[in-house]
C-alpha cells in the first residue's frame, strides 16, 4: 500500500495476532528451567523489620531478599529512594520484602502464608491532608515555585474588588491496562534477558545495571508485546524486571513473575491524588487581577517519577489561559500509601481540572457564561507562556470552539436544558466545555540533556528495512504508524517496512514510550533517517543509517528558576459534554460528547479515533466514575467492578474532528496526541454537572455519592 | 501438583437427586458465583471443597409454563433464556438486563441468583414483591418455601444439602398490578448493586388493594416489611404527603446499610428512601 496522504488509515500490523488471540503476551510464555516467583509484600504501613523467618522451604524452592542484589538495593529510577527488597524500613503496604520462588504456585502461595516477619511499627501518614497538616520539611519529596513576585501579588490583592479562595481535590486513577503487570527474566550463564511488558526498555536496562552490578552486555531487555501502559508501564515495570533478575541470578534459574488483577490493582502506582488552591483577585466586573495557585500531590511512599509530575502540575498550572501576575508553588509530600506514578497526562489532569473548574466558578461570579469568559483569557501565538516561554507556533482553539458550538447547537441546547430541567423534577440535564493543551515531548532540556535519543534504520540484503527503536507499542499503534513515515519517506509499500519488538542488544536508546514524544521526536528521527537511507541507497546491500536528536534552541528551560519554554509545542483540545443527572440517586447518564483536537498533523486517522475515543473515556471516568480510596494506608478497590472503569453502556459515541496545523519539527507536521485526549474530560463534564444542578463542586471525581450529599444531605434528611 | 476433583453430570433429574441424597455436593448452574467464590489466586484452578455437580443442561430445569395461572420458571433457565420467553413479566425482564453483561447472562441462571443469596442479588427485590414460591425437590419429595424464608442470610439459605431448588414460581395477581425495578450500581454493565429497589402496587378505583416493596444491598437481607405495607391498603391515590411521609420514616428505622468499598451506608440510605418515596409520590400506575 502506497500512501498519498499519510493519514488514511491502514490494518494496524499488529492486528491479526490481536484480534485473533494468538500474540502471546508474557503470562503465556514458557522457557525452560522456569520457576514462577511470588512476593512477600509488607503487612504494615510504616514500620522496622526486626526479624524475617521463613518456613521449611521444600526442594527446588527458594527465598531471594535484600542480601542477594549484587549492586545497591534501590530501583534505579531519579533517587535512590525505592528499596528492590525492603529490608530496613517498609514504607507501605504492599511493599515487596521478598520473593519465593518454584514451579508451582499454588505451593509458592502457601509458603508466602506461613512467611513470619516481626516489625516494629510507627505512626504512618496515610492521606495528603494529613501530610500537609504535618507541616514536616522531612515530608516534602520535591518542590518548586516561580511566577510573579509574592509582593507584587498582595499589592495587587489589597488594591482588588474581591479575592476568592478555592480548594479542589483530585483522587486516585487506576490505569486497569487489559494485560496486568509481568516479567520474565531468562537466566543464561552468561546474559540475563528480561522480558515483558513495558513502555520503557533502557529504564528497565540502566534499573538492571545498577541492580546486577553489571557490565553492560550482561542483560537484555526485550519488550513482549504489551496489552496497555498508560504509564503504569513507564517506572513499575522496572522494579518488577530488578526481582525477577536478581531472583534468576540467585536461584541460577529463569524467573516468572506475573501480577494478577487485584495484586496488580492494590500494589501498582496510581495517579497522584491532588489538592489545588487558588487565590484570585478580581475587579468589579469579575475580571482577573492575580491568581495565585498552590499545588500538593501525594506522592506515596517514595518520590519515583513524581518531582517531574509536579512540574507537568504546575506547568498546566494556568491552563490555556493568559492570566495577569500569576504565581504557582507546588510540592510532593510523602505518605504511607503506595507510591503513585507516571499516568497519561502526567500532572496535567488535576491541573487542568482544577483550573477548569476555577476559571468555572470565577464565570459564575462574573455572570458570564463559562464558555465566554473563558475565551477572554485564551492565550494567543506569541503570547508568553507562565514560565517566560512563548508560544510561537499558530493556535487555532478559537476556530475550534466555534465549530464545536456549531457541531452541538451548545446555545440552544443551553436554553432547551433550562426549560426541560424545569419540568422535570427527577432527571436534570447540563452541558459542560473544557479547553485544553499538552506539551508535547519530554519537559524542558529533557530530550537533550537526558535521553539523547538516537534511532537507526537497517536495510537487508534483500533491502528489507526494519526500525531499531527503543519505543513499545502497548496498543497506541506505533508499530504502524512509525512504520508509515519510513515507507512514505522511501516509497515504499507500508507492508514491506518491519518494526520488530525491540531489544535492546538490537536497538539503540531512542528514549521511553511516553510524554507524548514518541511520534513527534521518534517519529521525526525515523523521517530523517529514512530520507538519509534513500540517498544512500543501494539495492542488493546491507545498509545502516542513525540519526541524532537535534534541539531545536528556544528560550532555554532553566528547572530551578522554573523558566524558559517548558515544551517546543503544544496540542489543542476542546470538549463538549451533554448530560442528564439522575437528582434521585446522582446517577450520571453521557449523553453526547464532542471532541475537536488540533495536533499537527494525523498520521493515521483510525489510530486517532482510538485515541479520542479511549482518552476521553478514561478523562470522563476520571471526572465521575471511576473512584479509588485507600482506607489505612490499604487500597480499598482490587476488582475492576469495585473500581468501575466505564463500559461501553457508560460512553456514548464521541463526535470528534481534527483539525491539520503542520508543526514544522514533527514528521509531517505531526504532534503529540495520546495525552492530550484524556485531558479535557474530567473537567468538561464537572462543568455539565454543575449547569444541570446549578450547584458547585470542589472535587473529582463527582460521584453519585458527592451529588447527593450536596444535594440533598447538607439540607437535611430528605429535604 | 495434579489434584483429582469429582465431577458429575448426570442426564435426568432423578439420578443427579439420588447422588445429592448420598453425598453432599457442591451444585454449579451457570457457575458464575461458585467460581468466583472460590476463585484462587493466578495460577491456580478455584479450589471447591466438593464433588461437583452441574444440573445446567437438565431439561426438567429449563421449563417456563404456566400452571393454574401461577408462573413457574426452571431454576435453571438462563437469564439470556428468559429474555427471549414471552412468559416472563415486562419488569423482570428489565431487572434481567441490569445483570452484568451477556457473557455472564448467557451462564448465569434465576435459580443461581436465589440459592447465592447475596444481599446484593439483582433478581431478588422484584422476586420478594412477587410473592416469589420455591419449589425444593429431593428424593423424599417436594415441598414449597417462600423466598423470603428460604433466605437468611449473606449466603446462607434453607436447603438441605440433598435438596434442589427446582422451579420459581411466582404467583398469580389478580387484577393489572404495577410493578418498578431500580438498580443503582456504579456504572451502567458489570456493576453490583449499590441499592436496589422494588415497588409493586396493585389499585381499583384509585384505591390500593395491595402494594409491597423491597430494597436490596441495604442488609444482610432484602428488607420487605409487610406491617408497613398494611398502612397504605385502602387508601387513595394520589396518596396523602402525611401517609408518604409516614411510610418513608417508617423504613428510614428498618433500613440500617453499611459502608463498604462500593458505597456509604448514608448514600445507600438516602437513596433507598428516595427511591420508595419517588414510588410512592406517583399520581397514577400504569398496569405494566
Amino acid at each position: 500500500m502506497n500512501l498519498k496522504d499519510i493519514s488514511t488509515s491502514v490494518p494496524k500490523k499488529d492486528h491479526k495476532g490481536k484480534v485473533s488471540g494468538q500474540l502471546p503476551y508474557i503470562s503465556d510464555v514458557k522457557v525452560e528451567n522456569m520457576v514462577y516467583g511470588v512476593l512477600y509484600r509488607s503487612p504494615i504501613a510504616y514500620g522496622k523489620i526486626i526479624s524475617i523467618q521463613l518456613p521449611n522451604l521444600p526442594d527446588g524452592y527458594e527465598a531471594v531478599g535484600a542480601e542477594h542484589i549484587p549492586g545497591p538495593n534501590y530501583v534505579k529510577i531519579i533517587k535512590e529512594d525505592q528499596p528492590i527488597f525492603a529490608n530496613e524500613w517498609v514504607n507501605y503496604i504492599g511493599e515487596p520484602i521478598l520473593m519465593l520462588t518454584g514451579k508451582d504456585l499454588d505451593i509458592l502461595y502457601s509458603l508466602l502464608n506461613e512467611v513470619k516477619v516481626e516489625f516494629e511499627e510507627h505512626q504512618a501518614i496515610y492521606t495528603l491532608d494529613e501530610a500537609i497538616k504535618q507541616k514536616s520539611v522531612s515530608l516534602v519529596l520535591a518542590s518548586y515555585e516561580f511566577g510573579e513576585s509574592l509582593e507584587n501579588i498582595s499589592a495587587i490583592e489589597q488594591g482588588a474588588h474581591q479575592i476568592i479562595e478555592e480548594e479542589y481535590d483530585t483522587g486516585y486513577q487506576e490505569h486497569v491496562y487489559l494485560e496486568p503487570q509481568g516479567m520474565l527474566a531468562v537466566y543464561k550463564d552468561d546474559e540475563i534477558v528480561v522480558q515483558g511488558s513495558m513502555q520503557c526498555l533502557y529504564y528497565i536496562k540502566n534499573a538492571l545495571l545498577s541492580a546486577l552490578a553489571c557490565g553492560d552486555d550482561e542483560v537484555r531487555v526485550v519488550q513482549s508485546p504489551t496489552g496497555g501502559g498508560f504509564g503504569g508501564k513507564e517506572d513499575y515495570p522496572s522494579m518488577m524486571a530488578c526481582h525477577v533478575a536478581v531472583a534468576a541470578r540467585a536461584v541460577k534459574k529463569s524467573v516468572m513473575l506475573v501480577f494478577d488483577r487485584s495484586e496488580d490493582m492494590l500494589v501498582t502506582t496510581k495517579r497522584h491524588p491532588a489538592k489545588l488552591k487558588y487565590r484570585t483577585a478580581l475587579d468589579k466586573e469579575g475580571n482577573i487581577l492575580s491568581m495565585y495557585v498552590d499545588i500538593f500531590l501525594d506522592g506515596g511512599a517514595n518520590v519515583g517519577l513524581s518531582s517531574v509530575v509536579l512540574q507537568r502540575a504546575l506547568l498546566n498550572s494556568a491552563g490555556v489561559y493568559k492570566i495577569p501576575h500569576f504565581h504557582a508553588k507546588g510540592y510532593v509530600l510523602k505518605t504511607n500509601t503506595v507510591p503513585n506514578g507516571a499516568f497519561r497526562g502526567f500532572g496535567a489532569p488535576q491541573s487542568f481540572a482544577g483550573i477548569e473548574s476555577h476559571i468555572g466558578h470565577l464565570s459564575k461570579l462574573a455572570k458570564i457564561d463559562p464558555l465566554a469568559y473563558k475565551r477572554k483569557y485564551l492565550v494567543k501565538q506569541g503570547d508568553p507562556t507562565i514560565t517566560k516561554g512563548k508560544f510561537r507556533d499558530p493556535i487555532l482553539v478559537e476556530e475550534m470552539i466555534e465549530d464545536v458550538l456549531n457541531v452541538s447547537e451548545y446555545k440552544k441546547k443551553k436554553e432547551d436544558f433550562q426549560r426541560l430541567n424545569q419540568q422535570n423534577q427527577r432527571y436534570k440535564k447540563g452541558i459542560g466545555t473544557s479547553l485544553f493543551l499538552h506539551g508535547c515531548g519530554f519537559t524542558g532540556s529533557g530530550e537533550r540533556d537526558h535521553i539523547k535519543a538516537k534511532v537507526k534504520l537497517v536495510k537487508s540484503k534483500d533491502d528489507q528495512v526494519s526500525l531499531k527503536i527503543s519505543n513499545s507499542d502497548m496498543g497506541q499503534g506505533i508499530l504502524t504508524t512509525l512504520c508509515k513515515i519510513v515507507a512514505k519517506e522511501l516509497n515504499l509499500p507500508f507492508e514491506d517496512i518491519l518494526y520488530p519488538y525491540p531489544d535492546t542488544k538490537e536497538v539503540p536508546d531512542s528514549g521511553p514510550t511516553v510524554a507524548s514524544r514518541t511520534t513527534m521526536i521518534v517519529g521525526k528521527l525515523l523521517e530523517r533517517a529514512a530520507k538519509k537511507l534513500k540517498n544512500q541507497w543501494q539495492t542488493g546491500v546491507e545498509q545502516e543509517v542513525v540519526e541524532h536528536y537535534v534541539h531545536r534552541e528556544m528560550i532555554p528551560w532553566d528547572e530551578k528558576t522554573f523558566t524558559g519554554d517548558a515544551y517546543p509545542a503544544y496540542s489543542w483540545g476542546v470538549n463538549i459534554v451533554e448530560v442528564e443527572v439522575d437528582t434521585l440517586t446522582g446517577n450520571l447518564k453521557l449523553e453526547k460528547v464532542y471532541g475537536n483536537y488540533e495536533v499537527g498533523k494525523v498520521i493515521d486517522e483510525r489510530i486517532m479515533k482510538g485515541q479520542i475515543d479511549g482518552g476521553l473515556a478514561q478523562g470522563l471516568a476520571y471526572g465521575y466514575l471511576e473512584k479509588m480510596t485507600s482506607k489505612q494506608g490499604r487500597i480499598q478497590q482490587k476488582s475492576i467492578s469495585d473500581y468501575g472503569p466505564p463500559t461501553s453502556l457508560d460512553i456514548v459515541s464521541i463526535e470528534s474532528k481534527v483539525f491539520d496545523n503542520p508543526y514544522a519539527d514533527g514528521p509531517y507536521g505531526a504532534k503529540g496526541a495520546g495525552e492530550l485526549t484524556l485531558i479535557g474530560g474530567a473537567p468538561a463534564v464537572q462543568a455539565a454537572i454543575e449547569d444541570a444542578l446549578h450547584t458547585s463542586f470542589q472535587q473529582i471525581p463527582i460521584t453519585p455519592e458527592v451529588i447527593i450529599e450536596s444535594l440533598w444531605m447538607k439540607e437535611g434528611e430528605e429535604g | 501438583m495434579i489434584e483429582k476433583i469429582t465431577a458429575y453430570r448426570f442426564e435426568r433429574l432423578d439420578e443427579t437427586l439420588s447422588q445429592l441424597n448420598r453425598e453432599d455436593c457442591a451444585i454449579i448452574a451457570g457457575g458464575t458465583d461458585v467460581m468466583v467464590l472460590h476463585k484462587s489466586r493466578r495460577g491456580v484452578p478455584p479450589k471447591i471443597p466438593k464433588p461437583i455437580v452441574f444440573i445446567n443442561h437438565l431439561s426438567e430445569l429449563k421449563q417456563v409454563y404456566q400452571h393454574h395461572k401461577d408462573l413457574h420458571i426452571g431454576a435453571c433457565c438462563t437469564y439470556s433464556e428468559l429474555l427471549e420467553n414471552p412468559l416472563i413479566p415486562f419488569a423482570l425482564k428489565n431487572a434481567i438486563k441490569t445483570i452484568a453483561a451477556p457473557a455472564i447472562r448467557n451462564r448465569g441462571t434465576l435459580g443461581g441468583n436465589i440459592c447465592n443469596a447475596s444481599p446484593a442479588g439483582d433478581m431478588l427485590p422484584l422476586l420478594y414483591v412477587y410473592n416469589a414460591k420455591l419449589l425444593l425437590r429431593s428424593v423424599n419429595g417436594d415441598r414449597m418455601v417462600a423466598i423470603s424464608d428460604f433466605i437468611q442470610g449473606p449466603r446462607q439459605v434453607q436447603r438441605f444439602h440433598n435438596e434442589m431448588v427446582t422451579e420459581i414460581i411466582l404467583p398469580f395477581v389478580l387484577g393489572d398490578s404495577h410493578v418498578v425495578f431500580e438498580k443503582v450500581g456504579n456504572r451502567n454493565a458489570d456493576t453490583i448493586a449499590k441499592v436496589s429497589f422494588a415497588g409493586f402496587v396493585r389499585i381499583s378505583k384509585d384505591r390500593i388493594d395491595d402494594i409491597r416493596f423491597a430494597f436490596g444491598a441495604v442488609g444482610p437481607t432484602m428488607v420487605r416489611s409487610i406491617d408497613i405495607e398494611k398502612k397504605l391498603i385502602g387508601k387513595t391515590i394520589p396518596l396523602a404527603d402525611a401517609d408518604i411521609a409516614e411510610i418513608v420514616a417508617a423504613f428510614d428505622k428498618i433500613i440500617r446499610p453499611i459502608d463498604d468499598q462500593r458505597s456509604t451506608a448514608a448514600y445507600r440510605k438516602t437513596v433507598a428512601l428516595h427511591l420508595l418515596r419517588y414510588f410512592l409520590s406517583m399520581k397514577q400506575y400504569q398496569p405494566n
